[in-house]
């Protein structure tokens, strides 16, 4: 047929359908070129990512034992749902929470809470939606795979406390990191994610890095509904350190004991090793279960409960030990004895002052508890007489007093190995605020500062901690938990990117004991006057041990004025001491919150302490006989 | 139906068409097995192609002339078959009814096959018409001929299917000398209606929002839902782009078909498996392989001896450019997704076999090119 029919051209026609169809094929070829040649790698990596998820090996954290290789902490494997979000990105998460508050029951503000925070993580990222699953849970997770391929069950060690209560403010807990820590630049520094578990007080927190784990993880190829379909990679955790402690248990027990069977049940007790300053036993009550805030942190009636520990008037979250600020009463005349000794204020052979039964100042007369005449420093120690302390005080002045405060380091935190620890108020503390407000520091807050009230508020542990130095001749060591890190092997091969290297053991770093300048004789009469609170008829009489000589000093800390001081205002019961008293091997510390009289109340407890001791490790060799030739 | 063979036929038959289809086929083939090696579509894909081949050579040897003749009798059947759809003989799969299934014959898409007489149909009536400009009533003609199986196609509905039939009318009209104005304005209208259509439709709602996300998807692809709507769009760009130059190598037990990140790998995705497998240089191999393959149906359609054979080709060429640039444009994230499969390479007996009965009347017209 004839296609160059003049009227429809069909020549040109069939050609301009050709030509339409080239331009047509040109337009996918240059599509092609742009999406293959130009922008090959990045879909190339798109796909990557979409195939490839990390899955982490949880790495066990390190066991903490103590000094006689007690568990105290270990970790025990539990399932938990994880919840990743990369099946997750880009899908209405509002579409999920009824799904899962159902599936898992849980609450949906909590699901809410969690659908949010994994969005805005990486790609791969994962974190846990329910801890400590059972088999029912695990069940629903698997057989709602498909619907849900985000989800997934895992093997996890979960951090255990068999002692529960026990010791509970010294080892701290685990728990999630906060999103408030995450935003911290030296977490990001180490590299946490969220839904990572870190150590949150005590221990757990102040060695952290020692006792976590590095964890490893698979690289796995998964499909589009991200089932795992090959492992391309598979890197092994390397476990945390394991902590031993100079904790003895037994005398942990007996601390913890006494504070149960005191009269308010609240109080801590402190006994440490004075010469090298390691904690023997740190007890504070009340006390809370460190596997709540592990366990119970994903459920109603978990959260409940540590709610209900935050809300608690008693405030058992609380390391009394470290964290409380207590008036110290008359175990503040301890310090400010050596004080006056150092400064020259008093020696050792011309020490006595006035008791006078009290003290006028101005118009204002303030009591001693008895009527000591006019006695020597020993004997003021011994019958702890107010009266020579107001006096003391006033001939030290408040300058003198700050010195004795700086001398025992009461203007700094101890250093010991926990976290939070608080720092004492005292007359050095409020100079400042007590000159602007009141243009003068007067006598008065000197007389009160000279027996431990008023302005001055110590911690348990800073007080330990000068008397026992005055029982190491002046060496004061730096209290701490820390006896030794076991060593770990390492993982992988060396010169690999993925290879984690050993890790060394290592013990406590101990810091130069600070040295309090004493003369024997400075020292004698201080640790005579000492002597004599237990076993010289002193005010803690009560509690001598035959053959086992205490030397120590009761305190009776005022909370509110007289005649309002009872029951919840009852005053502090006070004893610090270290045995035996000339050649110290533990020192003890005791305070009961407002059960009265330190050596009614405060000095049995310690006296458990040491017949605990004892106990274990019988009588020393050169005892109390010693004494009588000095 | 079966003519004699002649030592002049074989001589005269176009085998360059022929082994062309044939080897696009058997590319084919290799990338259905890209797509699914664990699965026997590829098997079966070769069976469908010596099926279509035994057609394939039936129809070259007939005289297409007189299959024209009996053009209403294949219409009618058409439309038979496309109405069995809509019965309760209609199977449904992948939530479309488009298959139907008979005693003996099994299960197939007569939208697929009715396209051949349908275009056999728009043939004999516009072949036999005298060279003047195409008339008014002409055109209603052609129209309602069209109407028929597209009206039921569009019942099952499968909206694809019922695309790829207007590039057939189109062809029809513009090679029996519709008038150019008659074109431009039809361009214009729309250039004008689509988009006009399309923003009433998305506001009174009778647009769906699948469709509409279906159409987002490619005018915005970073903002539609990526496991939505948009994911057949996002993952067929993805699999395209990371086959790069030559494609992936070594990689297949992880190639995006296998774990199953692309839909329908074997069917309507299968360029994008091609894409990801052979990467730019077996992609471009393949449209050239397609351009040749036009160009050679073209040339038979200016050989052509009647006015009607050379509509039969023309629109047979611009129906399968059509779907090619569809399927293509759709892989290629440049176009919404439709279920429209690529000629020769998709997986499919229906189809495959109706492509080359196509490609037999092209040869049949080709081969009686000097009879007259």
């Amino acid at each position: 047929m004839k296609l160059n029919d003049h009227v429809q051209n069909l020549g040109a026609r069939v050609f301009t359908i050709q030509v339409l169809a080239f331009v047509l094929l040109t337009l996918l070829g240059s599509r092609l070129y742009y999406l293959q040649i130009v922008k090959g790698d990045y879909y190339s990596e798109r796909a990557e990512n979409q195939r490839i998820r990390l899955i982490p090996i949880p790495a066990p954290r390190g066991a903490i034992f103590d000094r006689n290789g007690k568990l105290l902490v270990d970790s025990r494997p539990t399932y938990n749902v994880v919840l990743s979000n990369e099946p997750l990105k880009n899908i209405n998460v509002n579409d999920r929470v009824d799904d899962y508050s159902r599936g898992l029951g849980l609450e949906r503000q909590f699901v809410v809470e969690r659908l949010n925070l994994i969005k805005k993580q990486n790609e791969f990222e994962a974190m846990v939606l329910k801890e400590n699953v059972g088999i029912q849970d695990i069940t629903w997770v698997e057989s709602h795979s498909l619907e849900f391929p985000e989800l997934r069950v895992e093997l996890q060690p979960q951090r255990h406390y068999p002692l529960g209560t026990s010791l509970a403010h010294v080892l701290g807990y685990v728990g999630e990191i906060s999103p408030k820590q995450l935003e911290d630049p030296a977490m990001q520094e180490k590299g946490f994610r969220p839904g990572d578990i870190i150590g949150k007080g005590g221990l757990e927190q102040y060695y952290d890095e020692f006792l976590r784990g590095r964890p490893g993880y698979r690289k796995v190829v998964v499909d589009s509904r991200g089932r795992v379909q090959a492992e391309v990679e598979k890197v092994d955790p390397q476990s945390g350190q394991d902590l031993v402690t100079t904790i003895d248990y037994d005398l942990q027990l007996a601390a913890e004991n006494e504070l149960a069977n005191s009269s308010t049940k609240r109080g801590t007790i402190i006994a440490m090793d004075p010469n090298t300053g390691g904690i023997l036993a740190m007890a504070s009550a009340p006390s809370f279960d460190p596997n709540i805030f592990v366990q119970g942190s994903s459920t109603p009636e978990g959260r409940r409960q540590i709610a209900a520990y935050w809300q608690d008037e008693k405030r058992p979250l609380y390391n009394r030990a470290i964290q409380g600020r207590y008036p110290p009463g008359s175990t503040w005349k301890i310090p400010e004895s050596m004080g006056a000794l150092i400064q020259g204020v008093i020696t050792p052979t011309h020490s006595n002052m006035a008791c006078g039964g009290g003290i006028t100042i101005g118009s204002k007369f303030t009591r001693c508890m008895g009527s000591h005449g006019s006695p020597p420093l020993s004997y003021a120690i011994t019958k702890s007489c107010d009266g020579y302390y107001y006096r003391l005080g006033l001939k030290m002045g408040v300058d003198g007093l700050i010195n004795m405060i700086e001398t025992f380091g009461y203007d700094k935190r101890s250093g010991i190995d926990l976290p939070n620890e608080k720092v004492p108020q005292t007359p050095k503390t409020w100079m400042p605020y007590i000159l602007k407000h009141e243009g003068k520091w007067s006598d008065i807050r000197t007389v009160y500062a000279s027996i431990g009230q008023d302005t001055v508020v110590v911690t348990p542990i800073s007080m330990l901690r000068a008397v026992a130095s005055i029982g190491m001749h002046g060496k004061m060591y730096t209290p701490h938990f820390l006896q030794e890190f076991r060593a770990i092997g390492p993982v992988g091969e060396e010169g690999d990117s993925t290879y984690m290297p050993a890790r060394p053991n290592f013990g406590f770093q101990h810091p130069e004991p600070k040295i309090i300048p004493m003369t024997d004789d400075q020292y004698d009469v201080m640790v005579k006057g000492m002597w004599g609170v237990v076993n010289g008829g002193g005010t803690a009489g009560a509690i001598r041990i035959a053959g086992f000589d205490i030397a120590g000093k009761t305190g009776t800390a005022q909370v509110a004025e007289l005649g309002k001081d009872s029951g919840k205002n009852k005053d502090h019961a006070w004893f610090v001491s270290f045995a035996p008293a000339f050649k110290p091997e533990i020192a003890v510390i005791a305070l009961i919150e407002n059960s009265g009289f330190g050596g009614a109340n405060a000095a049995p407890a310690a006296r458990a302490i040491y017949s605990a001791y004892i106990a274990k490790k019988g009588l020393p060799k050169t005892d109390g006989q010693e004494v009588a030739s000095r | 139906m079966v003519a004699i063979l002649e030592k002049r036929d074989l001589r005269d038959l176009d085998w360059q068409t022929a082994v062309l289809a044939i080897m696009i086929a058997a590319f084919g083939v290799w990338q259905i097995h890209n797509a699914a090696p664990d699965q026997n579509f590829w098997t079966k894909q070769i069976y469908g192609i010596g099926i279509a081949l035994v057609a394939f050579v039936v129809v070259a040897f007939t005289d297409y002339r007189r299959l024209i003749d009996s053009a209403p009798v294949f219409y009618v059947i058409g439309l038979i078959l496309l109405f069995l759809v809509l019965t309760p003989l209609g199977v449904t799969v992948n939530g479309q009814k488009a298959w139907v299934r008979l005693p003996l014959v099994g299960q197939f898409q007569p939208s697929e096959f009715v396209k051949i007489p349908t275009v056999l149909m728009l043939a004999k009536y516009y072949g036999s018409r005298k060279s003047a400009a195409l008339s008014f009533k002409e055109m209603m003609i052609g129209g309602a001929i069209f109407a028929g199986p597209v009206g039921l196609i569009l019942l099952e509905p499968d909206a694809g299917q019922a695309i790829t039939y207007f590039p057939i009318l189109a062809a029809m009209f513009f090679l029996s000398g519709i008038k150019v104005r008659y074109v431009v304005l039809a361009i214009v209208a729309a250039a004008i209606f689509i988009p006009g259509a399309w923003m009433v439709g998305v506001k009174t709602g009778k647009i769906k929002t699948y469709q509409q996300e279906r159409i987002n998807a490619i005018l915005d692809p970073d903002s539609v839902d990526p496991r939505g709507y948009g994911y057949h769009t996002i993952q067929s760009t993805i699999t395209v782009g990371k086959g790069g130059l030559s494609g992936i190598k070594g990689e297949t037990d992880v190639s995006q078909s296998v774990l199953k990140f692309l839909p329908e790998p074997h069917s309507d995705s299968i360029f994008a498996v091609t894409a990801e497998n052979t990467g730019f240089i077996g992609c471009v191999s393949l449209l050239l392989a397609y351009a040749l393959l036009l160009s050679r149906m073209i040339a038979g359609a200016r050989q052509a001896s009647d006015r009607a054979g050379m509509l039969v080709i023309m629109s047979i060429v611009c129906g399968m450019a059509f779907q090619i640039f569809m399927n293509v444009g759709m892989a290629l994230g440049a176009l919404p997704v439709i279920g429209v499969p690529l000629p020769l390479m998709s997986a499919g007996l229906s189809a495959i076999l109706s492509t080359f009965v196509a490609i037999g009347f092209v040869v049949s017209v080709k081969l009686r090119r000097f009879v007259n």
